[in-house]
């Protein structure tokens, strides 16, 4: 249409980023009661949602549209910021804002009493617009930026409560450990602007761009007048790579997302579930094409690994949040498999489903915890309403969101006509297709990723057997008959809308072939996406088949009242229950390390430092009292002096004046006899 | 005949002797023969020179004004010494400082 | 060395002699009389100066004037006068006479010297005064007579005047003051 030229679609981009922004500062700066700020922010969300999807209508399979402004000039080069919309962010947009849009409905429920809620409000608009402008900004250093602010939103939000003290520990983790990504961030931005001079996305990665015109040759990284050595291109990889492990929570800086879960569970889903942590992916996903061998390799076991690693952490967790915050970094994990060995379109369709899926848990999750917690509080009971063992049977209590969280189970797992189901085949599938062309190590690989989906069968389903099924433990713990009813209205609603997300239909028309997609064929592949291999049809059956008899066996254990095996005193279950000892390492090897050197340096500031300044107090004092003594004894010494000086002649000459006749006449005559003397008998003498 | 600086140099010891009885005497009247010592003297100078002076006789009535002179003065003295006495209750020069800082 | 120059000798040493005892008497009544002798011999070395009508007048003047005049004037008023604070102190030559002996010293070295330096037998109007020179068988007493009407009669009726002046002065101040 021609009223919608780039510059229009541009501009409504940047409203719908802006719109945020503009309930951020408006609740914050106009002062007005504690609870306001819902209707406005709903209603700035909701601009947000239609300008992205009317965005989304014009840049989808159409042509990329850049717009670009002069920022600033340093020297000679000027430095340009701007919008870049092609399909990928056209897609984040349209995700984000319908994402945020949910979880603001639902925040209005899940949120009320709460004393300061106009913060909470504030703080969601600063996230959706620092995570729109991310999809949308056109140069690293402006991704860098939002990258920043999201993390710092990310913060504020875990930190919402915070005259709790472990929430404030939370925040502060998750913020120091984003910035240490950031590290890597800014120094792969570093090595790409020495090596290219410009850090525009359009310049750099697309096809034919500068990076794809960049060669390797005779141990060098070479483009056109600039060479360095050919480690750097490796080391730049592995710093974007870096920042995003921070960003998405991947080993080894996974450590801060499951104690992230102290904020409130509508930010878990939104932030640490849907969005946020789909930044990192989305990042590796803008910067494909800098990614050489190594740093994919690198990538695809550090992603196998991780999802395997927190899928068995998951399974000995007792927390309803806990368990779903491991599960969030296993499907990272699988994320980072499919960008590493080479599956961009999986990855990025995988992030979509998730979000949908992951979302809908959390927020299922949360309309479980606010029910227990209303039972807690009104029944004045002492017991945890997060954990796990203290719920059972509440599908009679509470079936719509029984049957919700159920869907989005289904679609974690991966069982099929489920939208969950085709993005993860595409990352297997894809990843057994990759291990084929390397070597027989490299068969680990999806061989883990395999395992690792088995284990999300099994603790996501112990997971709805022990909440929904069997009886309410609680009645056995304190005797009574308590009873919970369903969630209120706008949290029922928006989890049916999740839920709809959550199958095959709104993904591709077929339910068992992925390749029909639509976000898929929107993406750019890099190696084919055809079937090859009898693979294709094996894995899925086979995958499908172990998950389906696992879920059999936690219901045998969890659901039906039968004594579940006892494995809590086995050392791999302490194992996994501890987080692998990971936060107990860092502690030991980081965290006390740069306690102790705070303090030193506060001991060192407090004596050395504070001591030369009082030092210098003290010489400043010593030279006013030299001063002092100076001023009285010498100058008030001289003048003193001066003044007894005349005094004492005057003294002196008073005594001449005896008033006796002799005395004068004595002195008369000695004077006029000095005087003739001297006149006439100076030759003489 | 008497050389002339044998005069002179009488003349001169009693000029002396006056100023010592002027400077050093605590009676007032003392102070006053002190005065006429040196009166005196001076009168001899002029006596003395007068002896090569015979028409003008300038030194010789020099003279005689000098002693009507002087014995005004001690007259005119002599009063204000009873003056003083009747002041300051005696005629001590070394008493009547009334004239000091 | 006749005997002319042997008399003014005697003269002058009792002229100095006394006055030495004049000065270094502590009582007033004997320091008088003794300038009575002083002033005697003066007349005396007057003679020798062939100005012997100044010798009556110094005679008759300071000593009949004078003199008497101090003698009554001490005698006839009050006895504290008398009263010579001298007599406290010890010694003839104490401290406080110090500075008095050092000026006359050296007013008398100073006075003699000069009269050294000047040379006054040398002086011209001495050694050419041939004729005014006097001589012992002159009249002084008619040429102080003329001289007195003639040349100096300014100065001479001044001084009558001044002698009034200092009649009625002295008067004045010696009244005896009434008593209301």
């Amino acid at each position: 249409m021609d009223t919608f030229t780039p510059e229009t679609i541009s501009l409504l981009a940047l409203l719908a980023a802006l719109m945020p922004l503009l309930s951020f500062g408006g609740i914050l700066l106009v002062p007005g009661e504690r609870n306001r700020g819902s209707f406005f922010s709903i209603l700035n969300i909701c601009t947000s949602l239609v300008l992205s999807v009317i965005v989304f209508i014009h840049v989808w399979q159409q042509s990329t549209v850049h717009q670009q402004i002069e920022w600033f000039t340093v020297g000679d080069w000027k430095f340009k910021a701007g919008i870049l919309l092609n399909n990928l962010s056209a897609l984040m947009l349209v995700l984000i804002s319908l994402v945020a849009t949910l979880v603001h409905i639902y925040s209005t429920k899940y949120m009320e009493g709460d004393p300061y809620i106009f913060r909470y409000w504030a703080y969601l608009g600063l996230f959706c617009f620092s995570m729109l402008g991310l999809v949308i900004a056109d140069n690293l250093l402006l991704i860098y930026m939002f990258w920043e602010l999201v993390g710092f939103s990310s913060y504020l939000l875990i930190g919402f409560w915070f005259t709790r003290d472990a929430a404030v520990q939370a925040n502060k983790k998750a913020f120091i450990m984003n910035r240490l990504g950031d590290l890597g961030f800014l120094t792969g931005i570093m090595i790409i602007f020495a090596q290219f001079q410009t850090l525009d996305i359009a310049l750099l990665f697309k096809d034919g761009g500068f990076v794809s015109h960049s060669l390797v040759q005779n141990g060098y990284w070479i483009f056109s007048s600039n060479q360095m050595p050919q480690m750097w291109l490796t080391f730049a990889g592995l710093a974007f790579f870096f920042g995003a492990t921070a960003k998405s929570a991947q080993f080894p800086l996974h450590t801060w997302l499951p104690d992230a879960m102290e904020g409130p569970t509508s930010v878990s889903s939104l932030i640490h579930a849907a969005t946020m942590v789909a930044a990192g992916v989305f990042l590796l996903a803008r910067i494909t094409p800098i990614f050489n061998s190594t740093v994919l390799t690198v990538i695809a076991i550090i992603g196998a690994f991780t999802a395997f690693m927190s899928a068995t952490i998951a399974l000995a967790q007792n927390d309803i949040k806990r368990i779903l915050a491991f599960s969030t970094i296993s499907q990272l994990g699988f994320m980072m498999l499919a960008i590493g060995v080479g599956a961009y379109a999986s990855a990025i369709f995988h992030l979509v489903t998730h979000a949908f899926f992951k979302c809908l848990l959390f927020l299922a999750a949360g309309a479980v915890i606010h029910e227990m917690h209303h039972l807690k509080e009104k029944k004045a009971l002492d017991f945890d309403h997060q954990d796990i063992r203290t719920m059972g049977g509440l599908r009679k209590f509470m079936p719509l969101t029984f049957i919700t969280m159920v869907l989005a189970s289904l679609a974690l797992v991966g069982l099929p006509f489920t939208s969950g189901y085709l993005s993860k085949d595409a990352i297997l599938i894809q990843a057994f297709e990759w291990a084929d062309t390397k070597s027989i190590w490299a068969k680990l690989v999806p061989y883990s990723a395999l395992f690792t989906s088995w284990l999300t069968a099994f603790y996501i389903s112990r997971l709805i057997f022990k909440v929904f099924f069997g009886e309410l433990k609680l009645n056995k713990a304190f005797t009574q008959q308590f009873s919970l009813h369903e969630a209120p209205g706008a949290m029922k609603y928006v989890l049916v809308t999740l839920a709809i997300f959550c199958l095959f239909p709104i993904f591709s028309s077929n339910p068992f072939h992925y390749e029909h997609a639509w976000i898929i064929e929107g993406l750019p592949v890099i190696s084919g996406i055809a079937r090859v291999n009898i693979f294709h049809t094996i894995i899925p059956i086979t995958v499908n088949l172990a998950a389906c008899f696992l879920i059999f066996i936690a219901y045998k254990w969890y659901a039906v009242a039968v004594k579940a095996p006892d494995f809590t005193n086995t050392p791999l279950f302490r194992f996994a229950e501890n987080q692998w000892y990971f936060d107990t390492l860092y502690k030991n090897l980081f965290v006390d390390k740069v306690v102790a050197l705070a303090k030193a340096t506060f001991r060192f500031d407090k004596v050395v430092i504070d001591g030369i300044v009082n030092l210098m107090g003290d010489v400043g004092v010593l030279f006013a009292a030299i001063s002092h003594w100076f001023d009285r004894k010498i100058v008030d010494g001289l003048v003193n002096g001066a003044g007894s000086l005349s005094k004492s002649i005057g003294n002196f000459a008073r005594h001449f004046q005896t008033g006796r006749l002799q005395h004068y006449l004595v002195t008369m005559l000695l004077v006029v006899l000095t005087f003739f003397i001297i006149k006439y008998f100076s030759l003489a003498i | 005949m008497i050389p002339l600086s044998h005069y002179l140099i009488i003349s001169a010891a009693l000029f002396s002797i006056g100023v010592y009885a002027v400077l050093s005497k605590r009676n007032a009247i003392m102070i006053l023969v002190g005065i006429e010592f040196m009166l005196n003297a001076a009168i001899l100078n002029f006596v003395a020179f007068s002896k090569h002076d015979k028409f003008a006789a300038s030194g010789q009535v020099f003279a005689l004004f000098a002693i009507v002179l002087a014995a005004a003065a001690v007259a005119v003295s002599l009063a204000i010494i009873l003056n003083v006495y009747k002041y300051y209750k005696t005629i001590d020069p070394t008493q009547i400082d009334k004239l000091r800082d | 060395m006749g005997i002319e120059q042997l008399v003014f000798y005697v003269f002058a040493v009792i002229v100095l002699a006394s006055a030495l005892l004049v000065v270094a008497n502590k009582n007033l009544v004997r320091s008088i009389f003794l300038f009575f002798i002083t002033l005697f011999s003066m007349a005396g070395l007057f003679v020798f100066a062939l100005a012997d009508f100044v010798a009556i007048t110094q005679i008759v003047i300071y000593v009949g004037g004078v003199l008497v005049l101090m003698i009554f004037a001490f005698l006839l008023s009050n006895k504290h006068i008398l009263d010579n604070p001298d007599n406290l102190k010890t010694g003839v030559i104490g401290l406080h006479h110090l500075p008095g002996i050092l000026v006359a010293f050296l007013f008398f070295i100073v006075i003699v010297w000069s009269v050294s330096l000047a040379k006054v037998e040398q002086l011209e109007w001495i050694q050419h005064s041939g004729d005014n020179t006097l001589k012992p068988s002159d009249n002084t007493i008619h040429n102080i007579g003329i001289n007195l009407m003639t040349r100096y009669l300014l100065p001479f009726e001044v001084v009558s005047v001044f002698l009034m002046m200092a009649l009625i002065g002295a008067a004045h101040l010696a009244r005896k003051e009434r008593k209301p």
